[in-house]
């Protein structure tokens, strides 16, 4: 009888598989990648290093010494003192002191602060506190430290905004009313996001993380480059953009940038415009199916993130997170599969970091 | 990375695959990739180079303790008179020949009262 | 143009959106004594599920998808004048569908109650933040085969739990089968609180929820 090793499914439960049942997912989750992306699905020796992870009996895995990548921090010090259901132990610690909890005790490569509301939006009314919290973190930290937070479009809507919300109104078939909100949101959502970047370049800021963009479909991703666009042609702001979901959700479906329909894109396209506006790091994503194995998943997740690095000139930071990126949606993930996910976006992928 | 518990991912990610930050120069070699969109192994050989080490003592605490140290630009333990926050990033800049925002901030209220 | 090729012709009426077409050919199966059930099932419904599965490919888009259903509807109105009384009424199912209290993301859940309008349930969106009352009055008013709830946060995602317990304590949870979507949920978490679906995206709920709803019909 062929021997079994424990693969983990996308919710992170253990399954029992033969070696040729993972290469059949892992092929699998690679082709299904290759055909909705347009990419090159992997070859046999990627195929062999997959198989090779999953069948180590290591609980841990690591590239190997010298192949380190550069790690930036989606979320930022909520993970430490975030209290509210989003993965944050509940530490009572200012977010400088969080900071600090990353960059001594971590070891973090750079660090991020934000909000509790975690979008830019919100920001606005209170831009004076955000300053002087990132001055003091300034002063006291050393490495690079980003401001993240979401485009979060949504918040441009009914009931939270001012403008029709396009989730009620297209199921009522008011597809040109919710196609003019959207518009409208890019438009208010690229002045809200310029304003609070501007105030942070003013007082020393590194560089800024724009989250989950598209979260709320392609008029999200436009109002993200048009801010991009606007930041790096008035601060010397470092950029990075973060993606939401592996294709662009054409909630509007016929916004363009520079000549180039949004809706529909795939990481590898996304990063040609993220470019274009003039960004610095990227950060596609590759949602996790929580019914598949984690071969099937893991081997997606690459094929579509090899592709993307490949197409692009700037850094590529691959977002790892609970469900994305090859890991299983579980707030608290597993380290066996945190590890292998790392592992295969730095050896098979080429990421510049995660 | 993002969304997990901090030993779940940043620690994982980190212990798998990160440079080490100020353990290492991994704060150094992303200083390089905001600076200038370098790519990974770009921005590694010139850290690397301006060090005057090799590539994969960028990541080796042994090498890079030392160094840090000896450029004074900021250990990751406490250490009595070693260079702290912006201090480091000052001599940061100066190592990797780049402008850092807060530390270009800092001369500017060095010569004079201002309030930008 | 024959049964088989007005089949076809309608089906590809529905991908290409054009509601021009898709009435004419509803006209000329009426015309040509068509059974009009067959051409719906056929014809237009293959058309809207192949729409179906291109947006969840991501190659046609929201907007799209509700021309395409704005266009079958239209070709239905037509074929229904050549059906029973006892069929014009007919819907695939009803839905109560809504995002758990607290929880004020809504665009996932949109998008299925979409879809099902599209693949003719009768919905009713309660929107986002919806007290766990209100979806069990919904259903109670208005005989529900399937209540959906959304949820994204860890913290919001209990209220499905609640959910169940709700409909037990209303004496509805033989009569209505229940449904868990959204970032956080999963299928085991979906089988720990007893709900009787769950599904990856929007599309698989589509499906799901027509294969439940042709269960209650029996």
């Amino acid at each position: 009888m062929a021997e079994k090793y424990p693969v983990r499914m996308g919710d992170g439960h253990f399954v029992e598989m033969t070696a040729d049942e993972i290469r059949a997912h892992l092929i699998e989750g690679s082709e299904d990648a290759a055909d909705r992306g347009k990419i090159a699905p992997l070859d046999d020796s990627e195929y062999d290093f997959l198989l090779d992870l999953f069948t180590n009996p290591a609980r841990v895995v690591g590239v190997p010494q010298g192949h380190e990548v550069v790690l930036t921090h989606d979320i930022g010090t909520l993970r430490l003192d975030g209290d509210q259901g989003n993965s944050g132990v509940g530490i009572p610690l200012s977010r400088l002191q969080g900071i600090q909890v990353h960059e001594r005790a971590f070891a973090a490569d750079t660090m991020e602060l934000g909000h509790v509301d975690y979008s830019w939006k919100p920001v606005k009314p209170i831009i004076a506190q955000e300053q002087q919290v990132l001055e003091n973190v300034l002063l006291s930290t050393i490495v690079p430290i980003f401001y993240g937070a979401m485009p979060n479009l949504g918040l441009y809507y009914a009931p939270d905004g001012p403008f029709g919300n396009p989730s009620d109104l297209l199921p009522m078939a008011k597809i040109d009313e919710a196609r003019e909100a959207q518009e409208l949101a890019v438009e208010h959502a690229v002045r809200d996001m310029v304003y609070v970047a501007t105030k942070l370049w003013d007082v020393g800021g590194d560089a800024i993380n724009f989250d989950t963009t598209g979260a709320a479909g392609d008029a999200d991703f436009k109002a993200t480059l048009h801010a991009v666009e606007q930041l790096k042609d008035s601060t010397g702001l470092a950029i990075e953009v973060g993606m939401a979901g592996e294709f662009i959700l054409g909630m509007h479906g016929k916004l363009e940038y520079e000549g180039t329909r949004l809706a529909g894109l795939f990481p590898h396209d996304q990063v040609k415009l993220v470019e274009k506006a003039g960004a610095d790091i990227f950060g596609p994503v590759v949602n996790t199916n929580t019914s598949r194995s984690m071969a099937w998943n893991l081997a997606r997740a690459v094929t579509f993130v090899k592709a993307c690095v490949e197409a692009s000139n700037i850094p590529i930071h691959v977002n790892m997170g609970m469900g994305v990126g090859g890991s299983p949606v579980f707030e608290t993930p597993p380290i066996d599969s945190v590890s292998r996910a790392s592992v295969a976006m730095v050896e098979i992928a080429r990421v510049d970091g995660l | 990375m993002g969304v997990g518990d901090p030993y779940g991912m940043p620690i994982a990610h980190g212990v798998a695959a990160g440079m080490g930050g100020i353990r290492t120069a991994g704060d150094l070699v992303a200083r390089m990739q905001l600076a200038q969109k370098m790519r990974i192994s770009e921005a590694k050989a010139f850290v690397a180079d301006k060090l005057r080490i090799s590539v994969q003592d960028l990541s080796d605490v042994t090498v890079m303790r030392e160094i840090r140290e000896d450029l004074d630009i900021g250990v990751i333990t406490s250490v009595p008179g070693c260079a702290k926050g912006i201090e480091a990033k000052a001599r940061i800049a100066d190592l990797l020949g780049i402008k850092i925002n807060s530390v270009e901030r800092l001369k500017r209220k060095l010569s004079g009262p201002t309030r930008d | 143009m024959n049964e088989q090729e007005l089949m076809e012709a309608a089906a590809a009426a529905i991908v290409a959106a054009d509601e021009e077409k898709a009435v004419d050919l509803a006209r000329q199966a009426l015309e040509l004594g068509l059974d009009p059930v067959k051409v719906i099932n056929l014809g237009y419904s293959e058309g809207m599920k192949q729409v179906g599965d291109l947006f969840e490919r991501g190659q046609v888009f929201l907007p799209e998808v509700i021309i395409a259903s704005e266009a079958m509807v239209a070709a239905v109105d037509i074929l229904e004048e050549g059906l029973p009384e006892a069929e014009k009424e007919k819907t695939a199912g009803i839905a109560v569908l809504g995002t758990i209290e607290g929880d004020v993301h809504d665009i996932g859940k949109g998008i299925v109650a979409t879809l099902l309008r599209v693949y003719g349930f009768e919905v009713h969106d309660l929107g986002r933040d919806v007290p766990l009352d209100d979806f069990v009055a919904k259903v109670k008013e208005t005989g529900a085969h399937i209540v959906g709830s959304s949820a994204l946060m860890t913290t919001t995602m209990v209220g499905q739990r609640t959910l169940e317990q709700k409909l037990k304590d209303a004496g509805l949870r033989d009569k209505v089968k229940t449904m868990v979507g959204g970032a956080v949920v999963t299928q085991h978490w979906a089988d720990k609180i007893g709900a009787d679906g769950y599904a990856e995206d929007a599309q698989e709920a589509v499906q799901k929820a027509i294969e439940i709803a042709e269960t209650m019909r029996g």
